[in-house]
């Protein structure tokens, strides 16, 4: 009781911190980057000659066409800069959205061409194939200057050597956040989070609703490499994962971060901006704690890329060009708690003052520890073992 | 003796009332939430309708979703009113084969109907890409289940209507067209805009076909509100649930207005707006 | 429907593509009826059977009730009242639940007040918000065929067997109840076979623990794309489906020559 005036006032001034400085941010760019006066027009409502302004920064190339489908993760992109976009270049923006690549692959390939999406945001490993499958369409990099802006360890990655299909949209890493009033010991390892579901948190666990990552759990756990092929080990996780574990999960959720912070979940599997996105959300974060676990997690890279058969893709390049901005980069990445890539990120986080900057950058240390994974003959096996456990789980 | 039981109906009755209502006011003041999430109240506020008016994705979704409803009511109320006018006067042979195709369609889970026409879809949509168009989707599942309601609708009301007057038409050397639209139509108009309002509103909510038939770019409503389950459920989910709430209601009162100026009786009135005439499977 | 049929035969070759029937086998009902589906199939009929018993047991006083007790000049506002929920978005009225039910919601909120329950409530997400949500969802069904036969019922029948002496419960059961069951026939079927395939609210409700056969369906066409799968599995579930209403269709049947049979036997006893 004695602490409560305490942390309503660091409450209300972390906010204020917060606004305040976003709103500098907003004027700075506003005064120094043109393209800042973009952000503006988005968000004030005298946008027509603010939007003027702009087209002289990032080319406009014409006929821009008045839609753009993008199939999406949830939550991915702050709904400012979209208004923003609609309103200096055009296009009206639908977003839907996926909650597995999976799911958006299988999507895409049943559509044949002719799903109507215009952008899609896979993650790294599923490239190449996705270029081999001809679902994906080359970039007219005379579209897109902005590419110049992106961090260059982050380009001409393995997949897409040449930056050909795909550009960072951004990264970010696979932990686990829990409950501390529920489990009250440490929790550092993929094998704690284990048996925390398997004891104190059973039933109130949440796992990621992606194949993959569902398994990694355990191939993690045993010090398996997570995109493992091996027979023996794909048959060991079957078991333990159908037998062991699917009771004692909850749900079956990409993003469990909010519903985890209002005392939906007690243990959750989760990605590190959602982590973020449920901490800033709660009325008592210090309740939650993030974990980034040992030995080994993933490290995945989202990409913009544009599918193929795309009806609008010169709106689909002038977003990819608008968003890569840098400004606009960072607005995004406070928004959803993922590093964009863009230049100088991590520098303007620091002297904003974001919180949980500890969830958006990694030290080398902690990078090293992240593998990306790949797609190989397990992958079938992988969404087989997944409803099974789905199944098992209900 | 009896008056133990008469109290213990009524707060049955209440009871029910209270359960039947409950998540429906949750929404609707819900919708008043100013939080980020749905589910956590954090102080009224309009907030959430501010941001239903300016979430350009949320008006293209409704605005399928009305194009989905105004398509779908036309085909299946021109189909229906077809289909139940020959039932109703030249029943033959095929009528028990008709009729049972009928309640095949009402009573077939709706996700079957859905997956059905998903494969159909992809299948025709490889040769013809009118069948990629996600509004011609929409279209063709939505008016697939409110076809067979408008059918039954339209026999029933044609069935109790004397064909004398059309034969008493015919005798006086009205030509065939002339006899439709001066003596049959205006019979059966009541029954027509019954239905084309009850296939309206049923393509307005429908969540099930829709969720497997639509294509990027035209996502009606409830696919939109589906996905948001899905990840993040926000107080605007609520705000556009209200407005489509009362547009519904708006379309089925007037229906019922309709029917009971037309002379139609409260359990006439019931067994249209729902059981009998299908609507079973509604979701 | 016929290709869900040829579909249940096929496999699904890669990543890419969802469905190739260049080899058919019956492998995906085989897999659709292991021991890991066919758990949530009997689930399913679990909730489902449940679910139609509950809708009926509240279903039917308050049908009852708005056709014998209400005067029939207030009918049409009460009818008016059961026809909104109706009419309301199934997907939407399933959300409502959701911010009912939540941790620290109002459910939470009341049962505190009341004492009755002090830490966050955890109903959310199990298969008890689930059957809770199909008896909600599909409530309406049942009530308006019910009041629909109950209101045709010559009230002039319960008197007379009030006048020869029959007891309450009594002529609930000989009469009235044998007198409506084609209305009651029509609300079973009319909850149980929808209830069996959804899908919505086993997705908002259900977490990992309140699974269906619908939403099994579901993410196999449309998540895990694996539409041989899903295909075998729908077949399964309209198969279950009619197992169900022919097994308890029979027994009605039965049970009705039974009780003719030995209705006959008492009379000639009587005589």
């Amino acid at each position: 009781m004695k602490e409560a005036p305490k942390i309503t006032r660091i409450l209300a001034s972390e906010e204020f911190t917060h606004r305040f400085s976003r709103r500098t941010i907003l004027l700075g760019s506003a005064v120094g980057v043109i393209s800042g006066g973009l952000l503006l027009a988005g968000c004030s409502t005298s946008k027509s000659p603010k939007a003027g302004e702009l087209s002289s920064a990032a080319p406009k190339p014409s006929p821009i066409e008045s839609k753009l489908n993008m199939y999406n993760w949830a939550q991915y992109d702050d709904p400012n800069l979209v208004t923003a976009f609609t309103s200096a270049f055009g296009p009206a923006v639908q977003i839907d959205v996926y909650s597995s690549n999976e799911e958006m692959i299988a999507k895409l390939s049943a559509a044949k061409g002719t799903s109507g999406y215009d952008l899609v945001i896979p993650s790294g490993t599923y490239i190449p194939q996705m270029i081999k499958n001809g679902l994906l369409e080359k970039f007219d990099k005379t579209q897109l200057p902005n590419l110049a802006k992106v961090e260059l360890a982050l380009l001409g990655r393995s997949w897409d050597p040449t930056n050909d299909y795909s550009i960072c949209k951004d990264w970010g890493t696979t932990g686990y956040m829990y409950d501390t009033k529920v489990i009250k010991r440490p929790m550092l390892t993929w094998q704690d989070f284990i048996d925390a579901a398997q004891h104190e948190a059973s039933g109130k666990v949440s796992v990621l609703d992606s194949p993959p990552e569902v398994a990694a759990i355990y191939f993690w756990a045993k010090g398996f490499y997570w995109a493992t092929e091996v027979q023996a080990e794909l048959d060991a996780a079957e078991k333990f994962l159908v037998n062991d574990f699917a009771s004692h999960i909850k749900a079956f959720d990409s993003y469990p971060g909010i519903k985890l912070a209002q005392g939906g979940y007690a243990l959750s599997e989760l990605w590190n901006g959602d982590a973020r996105q449920g901490l800033l959300a709660s009325k008592n974060p210090e309740r939650y704690k993030w974990v980034l676990p040992t030995p080994r997690t993933e490290l995945w890279m989202d990409n913009w890329a544009i599918a193929a058969g795309a009806k609008n893709p010169v709106a689909a390049h002038a977003w990819i060009n608008f968003i890569l901005d840098p400004v606009n980069a960072f607005t995004d990445m406070q928004y959803t708690g993922y590093n964009t890539g863009s230049m100088g990120n991590e520098e303007k986080a620091k002297t904003a003052k974001l919180e949980y900057l500890d969830l958006i950058f990694f030290t080398p240390a902690q990078i090293a520890t992240m593998d990306t994974g790949e797609i190989n003959s397990a992958q079938s096996r992988l969404v087989e073992m997944y409803s099974k456990t789905k199944a098992k789980a209900g | 003796m009896r008056d133990w039981v008469r109290p213990l109906f009524g707060m049955w009755a209440i009871a029910v009332f209270l359960f039947l209502f409950a998540p429906i006011v949750a929404i609707v003041v819900f919708s008043f939430n100013s939080g980020r999430s749905l589910e956590i109240w954090d102080g009224a506020g309009l907030s959430a309708y501010v941001s239903f008016l300016s979430n350009g994705v949320l008006h293209s979704a409704i605005r399928t979703s009305i194009y989905a409803a105004i398509g779908s009511a036309i085909i299946a109320t021109l189909f229906g009113s077809l289909a139940g006018i020959v039932l109703a006067r030249r029943p033959g042979k095929w009528q028990i084969f008709f009729v049972a195709l009928l309640a095949l369609v009402l009573v077939t889970p709706e996700i079957v109907s859905a997956i059905a026409l998903l494969i159909w879809d992809v299948r025709l949509g490889e040769s013809w890409s009118f069948f990629t168009n996600g509004l011609i989707r929409l279209w063709i599942g939505h008016s697939l289940f409110s076809t067979a309601v408008v059918t039954l609708i339209i026999r029933a009301r044609m069935s109790g209507i004397d064909e004398s007057l059309e034969e008493a038409a015919a005798d006086l050397y009205a030509p065939p067209f002339r006899r439709f639209r001066q003596v049959t139509l205006p019979l059966m108009f009541p029954a027509v805009l019954a239905g084309l309002l009850l296939s309206f509103s049923l393509s307005l909510d429908d969540t099930i076909i829709s969720t497997f038939v639509s294509v990027a770019g035209s996502t009606p409503w409830p696919v939109y509100v589906f996905s948001a389950v899905r990840t993040v459920l926000r107080p605007e989910i609520a705000a556009v649930s209200t407005v489509m709430f009362l547009l519904t209601l708006f379309a089925v009162g007037v229906v019922a207005l309709v029917l009971r100026q037309s002379g139609s009786n409260a359990r006439n009135i019931t067994k249209t707006l729902t059981g009998e005439y299908g609507g079973n499977n509604r979701a | 429907m016929l290709w869900i049929l040829f579909y249940s035969f096929g496999y699904k070759p890669d990543l890419y593509h969802s469905i190739a029937t260049d080899r058919l086998s019956l492998g995906q009902y085989k897999l659709a009826a292991s021991n890991t589906f066919f758990q949530t199939f009997m689930g399913t009929l679990r909730i489902s059977l449940t679910g139609t018993a509950l809708c009926f047991l509240i279903g039917f006083p308050f049908a009852y009730w708005l056709s014998v007790r209400v005067p029939p000049s207030r009918r049409p506002i009460f009818l008016a009242l059961i026809l909104i929920p109706f009419w309301t978005n199934f997907l939407v009225r399933t959300i409502g639940w959701r911010i009912l039910l939540a941790p620290s919601g109002i459910f939470a909120g009341v049962l505190h007040f009341l004492g009755l329950h002090s830490t966050a409530l955890e109903v959310l997400d199990t298969r008890g918000a689930v059957q809770l949500g199909v008896v909600y969802n599909y409530l309406p069904l049942m009530i308006l065929p019910l009041y629909v036969a109950l209101d045709r019922l010559d009230p002039g029948l319960r008197e007379a067997s009030k006048d020869l002496g029959a007891g309450r419960v009594r002529t609930l059961f000989k009469v009235t109840i044998p007198l409506v069951s084609p209305g009651i026939i029509a609300g079973l079927l009319l909850v149980f076979i929808p209830l069996s395939g959804d899908f919505i609210t086993a997705t908002v409700l259900g977490g990992a623990k309140g699974n269906m056969a619908g939403r099994m369906i579901y993410d196999q066409f449309l998540i895990a794309q694996n539409w041989a799968l899903g295909s075998a599995m729908a077949v399964v579930l309209i198969l279950l489906i009619a197992a169900v209403v022919l097994f308890f269709g029979s027994i009605a049947i039965i049970g009705r020559h039974i009780i003719r049979y030995r209705r006959r036997v008492e009379l000639a006893i009587a005589l």
